[in-house]
């Protein structure tokens, strides 16, 4: 395997991926689906994952983004050496460090738009009043200030969605996770989240890993990383 | 927005589980609270702190059937005995027959003595006793009785029989206060009055309550009255006045097993109806707990998030429903209480509403914590597909 293939420029890894494989079994049938993976992200990376359907995107995604568990290799992500944590820790690791964005939004249907975006600061050790900052912030990033009290349902999907990129942002975190963002967004409503995602990685220096299998989604990232059947197969800057 | 603004926001998000466990709770609470006060109820009449030195005396063969007035010269020729008082169940009722309350004849010329503290003998005057055994056609009623009624000393009380064909108008001669509610609701009349008016009732009475120097002589004094009357036309049953309640109440059943079984069934009904009810609302949302959990919301986390709403909306419905048992215990102290005295005192105890609270305190948790324990250990990865 030639290393420069997989080359994403240089600086500092924040991602650093060691021979990372994921089996499932059936019964006694071992179904492997990633196989010895071996990737460097460096800190400010826009990576868009890509591949055909059942390659494996999401596996490794929430590989990374510690939601689950390797069956071999080692990964290392924020300086964590994830192996090590255990759940309780990963649970505060990801607090910490991941936001996430579901193709769904998964916004909290009860809450409204403010309190979805609180719900991850309920964990850390912000006062009421810094949390609702915090939360004005984000909300005003999205440009969904004036929706702050709707709730779900009296939003459009691209504002769900921006919704809950206000939510994945809120705490700050390090690297961004985001699984087909776009997949249930009409073409206007995903430029504008895809822009979205390019401004918080080029003006607030977020890490992105999107799954995508959208070539227009995928041109906005700056590297695209191809999937074939559970090995890497190739890594392409995007020109611009 | 705080924890519990949390918790009462997912409270809410079913309007029907909301609804169906809230509605479910209250009806199944306010049954077992009524139910278990009745019981509370029940033992009270079976320990009257001022039973515990008399002996019923009554026939053999049921309350119903009579015995001689006579036999009351042998009983009070035994030592032990200090008063002996014929007392018979009238049952007659005052103007309409929903308005029924106890009413005994009773042999005026005891029945102070015998039932000294439900009359509050120390705080009647001598003279107001003579007034009512001067007059034959007096009587004697409960404060709480006469007030209800509107009565007072002097009055006038038209009663209505429904055992025996007589209606006896009695005039008020005392109004007596008692410590226990229930012992204010009665009214006795002098004994004279049934004997003359119901000639078959002649030299007869339904039981003989003895008063004793000191209970411990009850065992053989017991044993010693019905030896005595063993194989006579009239055999005697003498007991403990606990124990003649009891009997009496016993004439409506085994009541306490009956309401034991009545508040398990109700228990395990709404375990069921909870714990589906639950269980049906945890996994609908197996994609949000994994959002949650993605989030950094640790597994016990979650779980005590979802403890919390299920104690929290049993917590609601019980309550509610002890609300409604405790609005609903003065309707059954008004409507029962004239019916059966002892009901004067029902309410629903503090000890009875604790019952109720932890009962369902412990549903909630249960019902709750088999189904949250189930979604939180389901890998986040395996909760976020579920979206579809
Ligand atoms: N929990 C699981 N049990 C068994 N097989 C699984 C499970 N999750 C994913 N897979 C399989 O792993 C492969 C990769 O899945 P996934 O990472 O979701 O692919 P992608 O996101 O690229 O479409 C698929 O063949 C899928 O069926
Ligand atoms: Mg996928």
């Amino acid at each position: 395997m030639n290393a420069n293939r997989f080359d994403l420029g240089g600086g500092e890894p924040i991602i650093t991926l060691r021979g990372i494989a994921k089996s499932y079994w059936r019964e006694a049938l071992e179904i492997p689906v990633l196989q010895g993976i071996d990737l460097e992200i460096p800190i400010g990376s826009y990576v868009a994952l890509m591949g055909p359907s059942g390659s494996g995107k999401t596996t490794l995604l929430n590989l990374v983004a510690g939601i689950d568990r390797p069956t071999g290799g080692t990964l290392e992500v924020c300086g964590h050496e994830l192996n090590d944590l255990d759940d309780d820790e990963l649970a505060a690791w990801r607090n910490a460090h991941v936001g996430f964005i579901f193709q769904n939004y998964n916004l909290v249907p009860v809450l409204t738009a403010f309190e979805n975006v609180e719900l991850p600061l309920l964990l850390t050790s912000l006062g009421r009043r810094a949390r609702r900052e915090r939360v004005a912030e984000a909300l005003a990033l999205v440009n969904l200030t004036d929706k702050q009290w709707n709730y779900p349902r009296q939003l459009s999907g691209g504002q769900e969605q921006r919704v809950a990129i206000a939510r994945a942002i809120v705490t700050d975190p390090d690297i961004l996770v985001a699984d087909e963002p776009t997949g249930a967004l009409d073409a206007k409503n995903a430029e504008e989240v895809l822009g979205l995602m390019g401004r918080l990685n080029a003006d607030m220096g977020k890490t992105i890993v999107m799954v995508t299998h959208d070539p227009k989604a995928a041109h906005h990232a700056r590297h695209q990383i191809h999937l074939e059947k559970g090995v890497l197969d190739r890594a392409v800057e995007v020109n611009r | 927005m705080r924890w519990l603004a949390l918790i009462w926001k997912s409270l809410l998000r079913s309007r029907r589980r909301t609804l169906l466990i809230v509605g479910s709770l209250v009806l199944s609470v306010f049954t077992v609270a009524v139910l278990q006060s009745l019981l509370t109820t029940l033992d009270s009449i079976t320990s009257n702190p001022n039973s515990g030195n008399r002996l019923a005396v009554r026939h053999k063969s049921g309350i119903t059937q009579m015995l001689p007035r006579s036999y009351e010269t042998f009983l009070r020729q035994q030592p032990e005995v200090e008063t002996v008082c014929s007392l018979q169940w009238f049952g007659g009722y005052y103007q309409d027959p929903r308005n029924f309350f106890a009413n005994f004849a009773s042999d005026e010329t005891t029945i102070f003595q015998t039932f000294r503290e439900e009359f509050g003998l120390a705080n009647l005057t001598e003279a107001q006793v003579k007034e009512y055994l001067r007059d034959g056609a007096g009587c004697i009623v409960g404060e709480s009785l006469a007030l209800k009624n509107g009565w007072k000393v002097g009055d006038v009380v038209p009663l209505t029989g429904t055992i025996f064909p007589i209606n006896p108008r009695l005039t008020i001669r005392l109004i007596f206060k008692s410590s226990r509610p229930s012992d204010e609701n009665v009214l006795h009349f002098h004994y004279k009055v049934l004997e003359e008016g119901v000639p078959r009732m002649k030299g007869l009475t339904g039981a003989f309550w003895v008063r004793v120097h000191r209970p411990e002589d009850i065992p053989r004094l017991i044993e010693r009255v019905d030896r005595h009357f063993a194989n006579s036309a009239y055999e005697t049953l003498t007991e403990t006045e606990s124990a003649f309640n009891l009997a009496f109440v016993k004439m409506l059943g085994n009541i306490s097993a009956i309401i034991q079984g009545i508040t398990i069934a109700v228990v395990l009904a709404i375990l069921i109806v909870t714990a589906n009810t639950m269980g049906t609302a945890i996994r609908e949302r197996g994609a949000e707990i994994a959002v949650f959990r993605a989030m950094g919301f640790s597994a016990s986390r979650v779980l005590s998030l979802l403890l919390a709403e299920g104690v929290l909306l049993v917590g609601l419905g019980a309550a509610l429903g002890l609300l409604l048992a405790q609005a609903a215990a003065g309707g059954v102290r008004s409507a029962m209480g004239a019916v059966m005295p002892f009901f004067a005192d029902f309410e629903i105890t503090s000890a009875t509403a604790l019952l109720c609270l932890a009962g369902a305190l412990a549903v909630g948790l249960l019902s709750t914590f088999i189904p949250a324990y189930a979604a939180t250990r389901r890998p986040i990865t395996e909760g976020l597909r579920s979206v579809g």
